[in-house]
């Protein structure tokens, strides 16, 4: 059973094409990841799922319920759309007070929300005093009000400091276990890495991959970084390697080599041969941003917007 | 619509915002009843399409109800303030970005709409009744010192007090929609404000100076005459009915966009 599902889902802005016949199913329970360029359609899509956006073509379904009806799910459902959003002079208990009127709850989950997001002492200060992690904290206290089944909180450890991040991600994973649906969408790829147990990415409105992150994450592949000794070296070492037929890319001040760990020994007698002694050889795995950036391509979503997509419209 | 209202309510009682409002209704409930009875004392005149005031005669003034005559005088001041003050509470939940939140929370959208409108109307209450309670604190004095009888001014007290509340309530609820209307459509406060202000200051009083300009049905005109309980042109009844067809153009129009228009902000 999918706790979101899309077919065909199309929303065009005039010329531009948001999102261009999306069809995936989000499963139930755990925490989904949405991530993609900016201007992907990340944002459009969760708009539409929560009926402030109309889809151009094609229909999507929430917690079984037609996008077209949202008001048959909203209850279910907390959300962080972009930025938090609240009234300045309000106090932060205020705001939420105001949202568990509209949602017609009982008020002592503005105190239970609050103790969950750590903010009790600080909410009856007016919310233009808060930090921008302070913000957040209240933005998912927000989204946690009505105790929903969905969750859509995007970009949600944003403004957050380390300590904060690694709370807010405890909290979306404890949810996820307990049988919540949480879908963030996230630019931090490690984040998404860290907390997601299944993937969505999507690049100029097109759907390019959607299923667990274990299946992500088999398309890992080992690598081999190496450093010369002397950094005047890394050009001669990297046309030697070329020449042997290793493929090798420049990373920061490594040189990547695209090999397993048991050909180490290898690698290094090239660079040996080529007059060159490594001081670094380090085997890793390649991270998700690296898999994501095979996936969508290494040029920014909204640089490369006006680009014609395949069916002659132009993506956003 | 109990659970949006409830929400709107909590929402506008934003310190700042409440106390600039009142403050507002009470310096112009001040300022007006002190010019007005300096003014009808030394015997002057308006001059035609003079914008947002109409100030009453000395026989008018002297009557049981001049002591409220100066709330229709400032009728359409107030009106301004209380379209800025509507138009502000509906523009900033697009500026903040809470209406994302609202709407996900409330998809039925026309009761967010139908809250917003029925809150506001409580506090456009609140706001009418510290403009009526200054204007007897202000009127007093200032008609002591200008030598107008305030004889007459016990007649009847409940009723005229009443009356001039009920009908400058009715105005200024006229004037709160339109700033909602304007706000709906524009999702600004600085527009919306700038929109009903030029209207009333400059639109308004060009057509009024305009020499046989048909001017009885105008906006500014109508209010006036409602915040009055009706003028020489313009009954009562007829004054009531154009407020009533005003209004209820503008929310038909504001809930038709409302509703149907993507929250893109």
């Amino acid at each position: 059973m999918s706790v979101v599902a899309t077919t065909g889902l199309t929303r065009r802005f005039g010329p531009v094409t948001a999102l261009d016949r999306l069809t995936v199913e989000l499963p139930v329970a755990g925490v989904s990841g949405l991530v993609g360029p900016n201007g992907s359609g990340k944002s459009t899509l969760i708009r539409i799922l929560l009926g402030l956006i109309r889809p151009t073509a094609g229909g999507a379904s929430v917690l079984g319920s037609p996008v077209a009806s949202p008001a048959a799910y909203a209850s279910r459902v907390g959300v962080l759309v972009e930025s938090p959003a609240f009234l300045p002079g309000l106090s932060a208990r205020a705001n939420l007070v105001s949202l568990a009127h509209l949602r017609r709850l009982p008020l002592d989950r503005v105190d239970a929300v609050l103790a969950q997001v750590g903010l009790v002492g600080r909410d009856r200060e007016p919310v233009r005093r808060f930090s921008l992690g302070m913000k957040q904290r209240l933005g998912i206290a927000a989204a946690l009000l009505s105790d929903p089944e969905l969750l859509i909180l995007d970009e949600p450890t944003n403004g957050l400091d380390p300590a904060g991040i690694v709370e807010i991600r405890e909290l979306l994973r404890d949810l996820g276990r307990n049988g919540r649906t949480v879908i963030v969408s996230s630019h931090q790829l490690s984040e998404i890495e860290a907390v997601c147990d299944f993937l969505m990415v999507i690049r100029f409105g097109e759907l390019i991959f959607a299923g667990p992150m274990t299946e992500v994450m088999k398309r890992t592949r080992e690598h081999i970084d190496i450093a010369s000794e002397h950094p005047a070296d890394m050009g001669r070492l990297e046309a030697g390697l070329v020449a042997g037929g290793w493929s090798v890319s420049a990373v920061d001040d490594v040189l990547r080599v695209a090999a397993a760990a048991a050909r180490a020994a290898d690698l290094n007698r090239a660079a040996t041969a080529v007059g060159v002694t490594l001081s670094r050889l380090v085997v890793a795995q390649d991270s998700l941003e690296e898999i994501f950036l095979e996936m969508t391509g290494r040029v920014d979503g909204e640089l490369a917007n006006g680009r014609t997509a395949t069916d002659g419209t132009v993506a956003s | 619509m109990i659970p949006a209202i409830r929400s709107e309510l909590t929402r506008l009682r934003q310190p700042r915002l409440l106390i600039t409002w009142f403050a507002l209704m009470a310096l112009f409930a001040a300022m007006v009843n002190t010019i007005m009875v300096s003014f009808v004392s030394g015997g002057g005149s308006l001059p035609p399409g003079a914008p947002g005031v109409a100030f009453p005669t000395r026989a008018g003034l002297e009557s049981a109800s001049g002591l409220m005559a100066g709330l229709a005088a400032a009728a359409n001041m107030f009106g301004v303030v209380t379209l800025s003050f509507w138009a502000v509470a509906t523009a900033s939940d697009y500026s903040s970005g809470l209406i994302r939140l609202l709407v996900a929370a409330e998809p039925r959208r026309w009761r967010l709409l139908a809250g917003k409108v029925a809150a506001l109307l409580v506090v456009t209450a609140a706001a009418t009744t510290v403009a009526a309670v200054v204007n007897v604190f202000a009127v007093f004095p200032a008609a002591g010192a200008a030598g107008i009888s305030t004889a007459a001014w016990g007649t009847d007290l409940v009723t005229v007090v009443a009356t001039a509340w009920l009908n400058l309530f009715l105005a200024l609820c006229a004037w709160g929609v339109l700033g909602l209307v304007i706000a709906v459509l524009t999702r600004s406060a600085a527009v919306s404000i700038s929109i009903g202000v030029g209207y009333l200051l400059v639109v308004e009083s060009l057509i009024k100076m305009v020499k046989d300009a048909p001017s009885d049905w105008l906006l500014g005109t109508t209010l006036s005459s409602v915040a009055s309980g009706g003028t020489a042109a313009v009954s009562y009844g007829t004054a009531l009915a154009l407020a009533l067809a005003y209004v209820t153009l503008g929310l038909v129009l504001a809930g038709v966009v409302f509703v149907r228009r993507d929250v893109t902000d």
